[in-house]
């Protein structure tokens, strides 16, 4: 069974044309979640611009945390691979690169390239210890906090925080590796966090390498950042309201949108596991998921796994990239993928344009 | 379908061809004049007929003009309801189809990053795009270097590379400096040694000059020499030039390089002059270069280049104060926002010496327009500069506006020379399309690709070549009066290359050891593409040299 309305199960093609009805239907309807594989992201993108709907993906909270650093600082940033490959220093923020794992992996090994290659590897750690199983010395962050923390030892590294002080050693370590990496989750330590962090390793830019590492969000956040930006020019929390996509971090929230009533439909999209909005019991919605039961939503379509039991360009956190990942061994009967599902639904909305049709929205990009 | 593009002056200088005559299409290319009538007649009269243009140098796709976008969002909504060239790639699209263009080449793919790149390449709308694939600073490559491989096995692993990506060609950018830059350098040149592995950057360079010669690539080797923007960087593309000893070699943005130091004894504290003249004879002797210019432009921008050590050195100069440095798996990218101060002494002097080059040029089509977008600034100001070739008074009128300094250090005012159409379509048309082995494009000869633009004949040439009357693209037309009328998707160009089954396997075990993935991680296969249906396959083989 791969399809359902109102909890009953259904022909997928019923559901698909009760889905297109809905959405259609809607005066200002909501395209959220996103935790889906880049073509039925980029599709996704396509029919909001169609529906004239909003876009709020589900890593929203961790990806702005690192977007408005970028769009204020700018970045100084590594890789997972150059990191291991290359650091003689990580400095371990927060609790989250201990939990991911990153942090003990970080451990296992030593640089092999550059002119680190040879030394050791030394993990120190601010703000969170880790796992006793990884040797390293931790320095507190302190009760103001991990931002504050991070600014504090950006003053010491640039000398501008002079005298003894508990974080002056760390300071010290930090000039001195030849290859630093800091290694964070923007999500843990918010935009603030983030920026003073890439204070911190521009700053140490000046004498020496040190690079930020910012962990990747479950949810494939980083995916819908890419399609947005070269979808729509901007970041992934848009609105097509107005036929172009205007970017609106505060005002596209999807969360916010529904408790303001400004939202009258849904299309919620998590090929790969999320968890579901409280809104897609109440809000009448369109759920496509990877693992549905059927009672998610209004209407629910069940849809490939990608990198599973179909193909996909996804975000490979190793990496830090959208890289191909083959289907596993068990594709055999499973349903389409969502990006085929997203373009059916699609390709029924541009036949009967919904209130804010394709054309429109074709004139207004040409004009 | 049987079209006649009818009464236009049909301007193709691969066929010595300047004259009111017709243009016929069938079936998406260019026929010689049938014996029967049209279905469709295009009235072109009163018009100019060209080949669609050729863009070989501009940053439409990838990792780092993605982060420039999140980066600058003001820069990409300037004017909320007007397409814009550093938006989506649908606004690129439209900017480049409007003003007659109808092929454009990404040339900085990264092989650790191709599938995002194919990706936003693919949702360019109306062009023809494709993508150079990156090598240089790439451990892999710089390993088999160090070791004293063989020739065979550099060659193949960079057609593992070209493969693997879907490119259509081959870049290298400041050879070594990435990683040098990762060691704590600052300055790099064609001599200095990258610290960890002991090969100079000349080594480099030289392995990947063979390469692509053994691999008949038609594009030759795509190069981003090192200190780019400096005074004296003239040097550096004169050694380089040198050192390609004959092989083909293609030297991207050469403006940025064409500034000899005024102090030689004191080369970055004296400031610079035009070299424009050391390249154009240079050129003219050096059959086996080419160039593109990277005009500049005044006005915002973002600067963005996978010459990270050189990214770094300028990040004093961002403006507004905020850059990117990524050190990437290779090379990674740095993205630093840079005004060129309208009529300021330094940018009206770079304006200058890059209309210089130009007009100095010994061969047209070996000296082709590009503004190396977004870095000189936005592609959309080729109209303003080819009006500026074509008319000594428009010149004259704007150089009369710029500081002194500007005519005194370059030979920009003496010039009186004056670009044809012809000329114009030997920088924008054919020189591009052979510069990139496209043999089916840049002209109009029968069998050429039906990619056509029609402008209306107009004294304004900014205006004439802004918003083209009629393009067309494949037989269809996408463009009528400036605005898009057919929204086509256009084809990804990529080389037929072989990878060799032994160099995959070395290369699967090194991306194993070293990502964690192997190769099928960094592939670029057609079911990424799913929203494609299979009669319009998103990518098109382009054949080696024979
Ligand atoms: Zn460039």
């Amino acid at each position: 069974m791969t399809a359902w309305i109102d909890g009953r199960a259904v022909e997928r093609d019923a559901a698909v044309a009760a889905a297109a009805e809905l959405l259609a239907g809607a005066r200002s309807p909501l395209v959220a979640g996103l935790v889906a594989e880049a073509a039925a992201v980029q599709v996704a993108y396509d029919l909001a611009r169609t529906l004239g709907a909003s876009v709020d993906p589900a890593a929203s909270a961790a990806i702005y945390a690192d977007l408005g650093a970028l769009a204020s600082a700018g970045a100084m940033a590594t890789t997972p691979a150059e990191t291991r490959g290359r650091a003689d220093l990580v400095l371990v923020v927060g609790r989250a690169p201990w939990a991911s794992g990153l942090a003990r992996d970080l451990s296992a090994d030593a640089p092999v390239r550059g002119r680190a290659a040879g030394r050791p590897r030394t993990l120190v750690a601010l703000g969170g210890t880790g796992d006793g199983a990884v040797q390293h010395v931790a320095y507190p962050a302190g009760e103001a906090g991990i931002p504050a923390a991070l600014g504090l030892l950006r003053g010491l590294v640039a000398g501008r925080v002079a005298g003894p002080h508990p974080l002056a050693d760390l300071a010290a370590r930090l000039r001195d590796a030849l290859y630093g990496v800091v290694v964070y989750d923007p999500a843990e330590i918010g935009a603030l966090g983030a920026e003073m962090l890439t204070g911190l390793v521009k700053d140490l830019n000046e004498t020496t390498r040190c690079f930020a590492l910012a962990l990747g969000d479950p949810y494939q956040g980083r995916t819908a950042v890419q399609v947005s930006a070269w979808s729509t020019g901007q970041g992934p929390r848009v609105g097509f309201g107005r036929g172009r996509p205007e970017h609106d971090p505060w005002r596209f929230d999807a969360a916010r949108q529904v408790a303001a009533g400004e939202v009258d439909a849904a299309l919620w999209l998590a090929a790969l596991p999320a968890p579901l909005p409280a809104w897609a019991g109440t809000l009448p919605t369109v759920a496509l998921l990877g693992a549905p039961t059927g009672a998610e939503a209004r209407v629910v379509i069940g849809v490939a796994v990608p990198g599973e039991t179909e193909g996909a360009a996804l975000w490979h956190p190793g990496r830090a990239v959208i890289a191909w990942q083959e289907a596993g061994a068990s594709a055999a009967g499973a349903p389409p993928s969502a990006a085929a599902t997203l373009a059916d639904l699609h390709a029924r909305l541009a036949a009967a344009p919904p209130r804010r049709s394709a054309a429109t929205s074709e004139l207004s990009a040409s004009c | 379908m049987l079209t006649r593009i009818a009464g236009g002056r049909v301007v193709d200088p691969t066929a010595g061809r300047d004259s009111v005559s017709d243009v016929w299409i069938e079936d998406g290319r260019i026929v010689a004049t049938p014996d029967r009538g049209p279905d469709r007649t295009i009235d072109a009269a009163g018009c100019i007929v060209m080949a669609g243009g050729v863009e070989v140098h501009s940053h439409i796709a990838g990792g780092n003009v993605v982060l420039a976008r999140l980066l600058l969002p003001e820069l990409g909504v300037a004017e909320p309801d007007a397409p814009n060239p550093h938006g989506s790639g649908r606004d690129v699209g439209l900017l480049y189809a409007r003003m007659g263009y109808t092929t454009a080449v990404e040339p900085a793919m990264p092989p650790v990053n191709a599938l995002a790149t194919q990706l936003e390449l693919a949702e360019i709308p109306l062009l023809d795009r494709g993508g150079l694939c990156v090598m240089g600073n790439d451990d892999q490559l710089l390993q088999l270097l160090r070791d004293r491989e063989s020739a065979d096995a550099v060659r193949d692993l960079v057609a593992l590379n070209v493969a693997t990506s879907r490119a259509l060609g081959v870049k290298v950018i400041n050879a070594g400096g990435a990683d040098a830059f990762k060691d704590g350098a600052v300055r790099f040149s064609l001599d200095d040694e990258v610290p960890a592995y002991g090969l100079t950057s000349r080594q480099i360079l030289d392995g990947l000059l063979d390469a692509v010669e053994a691999l008949k690539v038609p594009h030759p080797l795509h190069v981003h020499c090192s200190n780019l923007g400096l005074p004296g960087a003239d040097d550096s593309l004169i050694e380089t030039l040198a050192a390609a000893e004959g092989r083909r070699i293609h030297f991207a943005h050469a403006q940025f390089y064409a500034y000899a130091a005024v102090d030689k004894d004191n080369p970055l504290t004296g400031g610079f002059r035009s070299a424009a003249p050391r390249i154009a004879e240079a050129l003219a002797r050096h059959p086996n270069a080419t160039l593109d210019i990277g005009q500049v432009v005044f006005g915002q921008t973002a600067t963005i280049s996978l010459d990270i050590l050189r990214q770094f050195s300028g990040r004093k100069a961002a403006s507004p104060r905020k850059w990117i440095v990524n050190a990437g798996d290779a090379e990674g990218g740095g993205i630093v926002p840079f005004r060129y101060r309208d009529r300021g002494p330094t940018s009206s002097l770079q304006f200058a010496i890059g209309l210089e080059m130009m007009l100095l040029s010994p061969d047209p089509e070996r000296t082709i327009l590009t503004t190396d977008h977004p870095n000189g600034g936005p592609f959309t100001a080729y109209p303003r500069i080819l009006h500026l070739l074509m008319d000594k008074e428009a010149r004259d009128r704007e150089v009369a506006a710029h500081p002194k300094v500007a005519a005194e250090r370059s030979g920009l005012a003496a010039i009186e020379r004056e670009y044809t159409l012809s000329e114009v379509a030997q920088l924008t048309r054919s020189g591009p399309a052979k510069l990139l082995g496209l043999t089916d494009r840049g002209h109009l000869r029968p069998g050429a690709r039906a990619d056509v633009a029609v402008y209306r004949d107009q004294a304004d040439r900014t205006a004439m070549f802004a918003r083209a009357h009629r393009v067309i693209k494949d037989g269809t037309v996408i463009v009528e009066d400036g605005e898009v009328v057919a929204w086509t998707r256009g084809r990804t160009l990529q080389l037929s290359v072989e990878a060799d089954a032994g160099m995959a396997r070395r290369t699967e075990s090194y991306l194993q050891g070293r990502f964690g993935a192997g190769l099928s991680s960094f592939t670029v296969p057609d079911a990424a593409f799913p929203g494609r249906r299979a009669d319009e396959p998103v990518f098109e083989a382009v054949a080696c040299r024979t």
